[in-house]
């Protein structure tokens, strides 16, 4: 008996002590990666005054250099492509735990997907799981039930898929990230749009409660750290959502600001402008842009 | 809980140091900790099966001391009888309640009659099956007078909940488990240190192999419509590694933990799709289900001591009951239909005890001829294995049909690479093992503990590396 105890101890001493090799693999991962915002985030370097989270729409709509210039206030943007409402308030804790509180937090809001489970928007695994070498990721992947809670032991626990890439990852030419973290396209789509009315109500029935919850919560953390949170609602090569509006404004708690793009100004129904029906073309966003920073600066002069 | 769970990470070395240390000095407070220990392991799914599973562990113990004093055949025959309703009518209302009330709706409405009757929303209880099965046999051999009725319930009660083969098996006879609990345990290095090597090969299949082609399996099989044939054959092939890895990983945990606490477990698994033939493939492949029919139910059938005709009825007799057994669907029965049918061409030419070793027992390669029986025998279970992974027998139909055009030969949409380099992988380990209990018994055995260290290392760096993303049950506890 003490023999086989012995040896299991020593056993499991000497894997405990070889796996710590997996340092190394994790610690180059990150390096890697084209997208660097989140880990220039969990490094404390996103210190801006206005910071937009979003999905797609927020990533290539709103041009974060171009509101820094408008506005003169420093501007990031943190939107991530096909991410959902869990993922935006994950982006926002960690930015309001390892940096300076924003005066702005621009949300991006994806209309009528914005709080039902819709497939092409979820919680952005794969910008996380690379930095699994930060504690506090790991932390999130074992609350997300990714990472068992044996990763606080082993680092072994901590690999996954991303780390048996041995190459660089892909750099993005279709709409890469800029200095100021946005992603405005800049590759035509040759299809052609037909401008539509919807007419379908908006239906709340297929809402889910997490999105929700999260949505809620991103209000609640903003209130708490004095942010000024807008909601912005991006133009659309179709009309105004009206019936998800009305729902949108009941689940508005607090007074946050709601931006909607200009629905008169008829370049938005101008093919032009956009990428496809619901993202615009940089020329577009440009536009847009500078709506946003028309908002944000009236805003600005009625507080002094 | 789940032997590849965190709580049973936890559980097990409790129990191990309370076995040994502090229990061993008395054989009844090792077998009362065993009971409490089981009793704990088994109602962390829910605490309301304990009493299904006591009340059964009662009955038989008390039917199993009647037959002991009791000489009257008749009234042994009544006794045994109700051991057997009692058993099987829990398994038969948990199991088959609502699939035999559907049917009879079903039935009656072809002829055109309107019956309306009420399926329940019956929680299956864990493992029900397996110890079912396990207690059955203790009652049987008692009334046959294969086995001294035991006066010490506490030992009873061990042998019908012991954790390690509980709720998925291997399903062990009372002639060989029961005893075990009678005699003081003694710890022994060699036979823990192969329990721990067994526990980590169980590990590997269930989360290496099993659960990653799960993921692909259940894609394909979820969404079958949309794939090409190549891909559906990818998805049956899938399952086919899916299963074993799962049923026989768990029969090797299963073991290996008994192995620490000081009981031998017979083997369940004995590398099956390296079988010759499917008489072999079913001598093979959960060979304690398959001993528990032959014994109890074929052997009394009448076996193969009448003609032929008696014979294949008993086979089939066989097959259905363990295609039954599985679970409430005709998908089930239907593989087990096939089976039988395999099995029949041996039968008729008394050839099913022609493969009764090793494949290429001396030899590290088959030849050609061991091969290509081997992959024949090999592609008729991953056939058999649509029926039984598909929702409805309908389903399974439209997958093999589907199979079955010009995109057969176009290379698979889903081809992961990592999990088929890992699979080919287990297969190799599999091969080179075939001789042993378990495929890495005598891997390195007689190396430097250096080597063998660093290949049990190298196991469980698999482990961590290769978890799928999504941590899939035991496919058999649904049985």
């Amino acid at each position: 008996m003490k023999l086989f105890f012995k040896h299991i101890i020593i056993f499991a001493l000497a894997f405990f002590i070889v796996e710590k090799g997996v340092w190394f693999i994790l610690n180059e991962t990150p390096k890697k990666q084209y997208d660097k915002r989140l880990e220039l985030l969990i490094k404390g370097k996103i210190n801006k005054d206005i910071i937009v989270l979003g999905s797609s729409r927020g990533a290539g709509n709103i041009l974060a250099g171009q509101l820094e210039k408008e506005t003169g206030l420093t501007a990031y943007n943190l939107s991530y492509q096909g991410s959902n409402v869990d993922f935006h308030k994950f982006i926002l804790e960690t930015l309001l735990k390892f940096n300076k509180a924003p005066q702005y937090v621009l949300l991006s809001i994806d209309n009528s997907s914005q709080f039902i489970k819709d497939e092409s928007l979820n919680y952005r695994e794969d910008a996380v799981l690379p930095l699994t070498k930060y504690n506090y990721i790991n932390n999130e992947l074992v609350n997300e039930k990714i990472n068992s809670p044996l990763s606080y032991a082993f680092f072994l626990g901590r690999y996954n898929k991303f780390h048996s890439l041995f190459r660089d990852a892909f750099v993005n030419t279709r709409n890469p990230i800029d200095s100021f973290g946005s992603m405005g396209i800049l590759k035509k789509n040759d299809v052609k749009l037909n401008y539509v009315e919807k007419t379908e109500k908006y239906n709340q029935n297929f809402e889910k409660a997490s999105r929700i919850k999260a949505f809620k919560n991103i209000q609640k953390l903003c209130k708490l750290n004095n942010i000024k949170l807008v909601f912005v609602f991006s133009p659309s090569f179709y009309n105004f959502e009206s019936s998800f509006y009305t729902r949108f404004k009941k689940l508005d708690e607090s007074e946050n600001g709601i931006f909607v793009y200009d629905s008169t100004n008829n370049i938005y129904r101008n093919q032009e402008y956009f990428y496809d029906k619901t993202h615009l073309f940089i020329n577009g966003a440009k536009i847009f842009s500078t709506e946003i920073s028309n908002f944000i600066n009236t805003e600005l002069s009625f507080n002094r | 809980m789940l032997f590849n769970s965190l709580d049973f990470a936890m559980f097990l070395p409790i129990v191990f140091v309370l076995y040994w240390f502090v229990a061993a000095k008395d054989l009844k407070y090792q077998n009362l900790l065993l009971v409490v220990a089981s009793y704990v392991f088994y109602g962390w799914w829910d605490w309301r099966f304990l009493t299904l599973i006591a009340f059964s562990s009662i009955l038989d113990y008390g039917i199993g001391l009647r037959l002991l004093h009791e000489e009257n055949e008749l009234k042994r025959k009544a006794f045994l009888w109700l051991s057997i309703c009692v058993n099987i009518g829990f398994l038969g209302f948990f199991k088959y309640y609502n699939f035999f009330v559907e049917n009879f709706i079903d039935a009656f409405s072809l002829f055109g009659t309107k019956i309306s009757a009420n399926t329940l929303h019956i929680i299956l209880p864990v493992g029900i099956s397996f110890y079912t099965f396990q207690t059955l046999s203790y009652s049987i051999d008692v009334y046959r007078r294969k086995l001294e009725p035991t006066k010490d319930v506490i030992s009873f009660l061990a042998f019908v909940s012991f954790f390690p083969q509980l709720v998925a098996g291997p399903i062990e006879r009372a002639t060989n488990l029961l005893p075990q609990f009678y005699k003081k345990r003694q710890f022994h290095y060699s036979q823990a240190v192969d329990g721990c090597k067994q526990i980590l090969w169980g590990l590997f299949k269930k989360i290496v192999i099993a659960d990653n082609c799960a993921q692909y399996a259940n894609t394909i099989f979820n969404n079958s419509d949309n794939y090409s044939g190549s891909t559906l054959v990818m998805g049956a092939l899938f399952f086919t590694f899916q299963i074993y890895g799962d049923f026989s990983g768990y029969s090797d945990i299963a073991i290996g933990i008994s192995r620490l606490f000081g009981f031998n477990l017979k083997q369940n698994f004995a590398f099956p799709y390296f079988s010759r033939d499917m008489a072999e493939f079913w001598r093979r492949w959960h060979i304690s289900l398959s001993t528990w029919f032959r014994d109890y139910l074929y052997i009394p059938l009448g076996g193969s001591r009448g003609g032929t005709w008696m014979k294949v009825r008993n086979t089939f007799i066989i097959f259905l009951v363990s295609g039954f057994w599985h679970g409430a669907n005709w998908t089930f029965i239907v593989w087990g239909l096939l089976n039988a049918l395999y099995f029949l061409p041996l039968l008729l030419t008394k050839s099913n005890r022609n493969n009764l070793d090793v494949v290429a027992e001396n030899a590290n390669v088959p030849s050609v001829k061991e091969f290509l029986q081997m992959v024949l025998t090999f592609s008729l279970s991953v056939f058999a294995w649509i029926f039984f992974r598909a929702e409805n027998v309908t389903q399974a139909f439209l997958y093999i049909k589907s199979i079955f055009q010009p995109s057969l030969i176009a290379l698979p949409t889903i081809r992961p690479t990592n999990v088929i380099v890992l699979v080919i992988f287990f297969i190799l380990l599999e091969w080179f093992g075939r001789r042993n209990q378990y495929a890495i018994e005598t891997f390195f055995i007689n190396k430097p503990r250096i080597v063998k260290w660093g290949f049990y290392m190298f196991i469980i760096s698999l482990l961590f590396i290769f978890r799928a993303e999504e941590q899939q049950e035991f496919i058999y506890f649904q049985f």
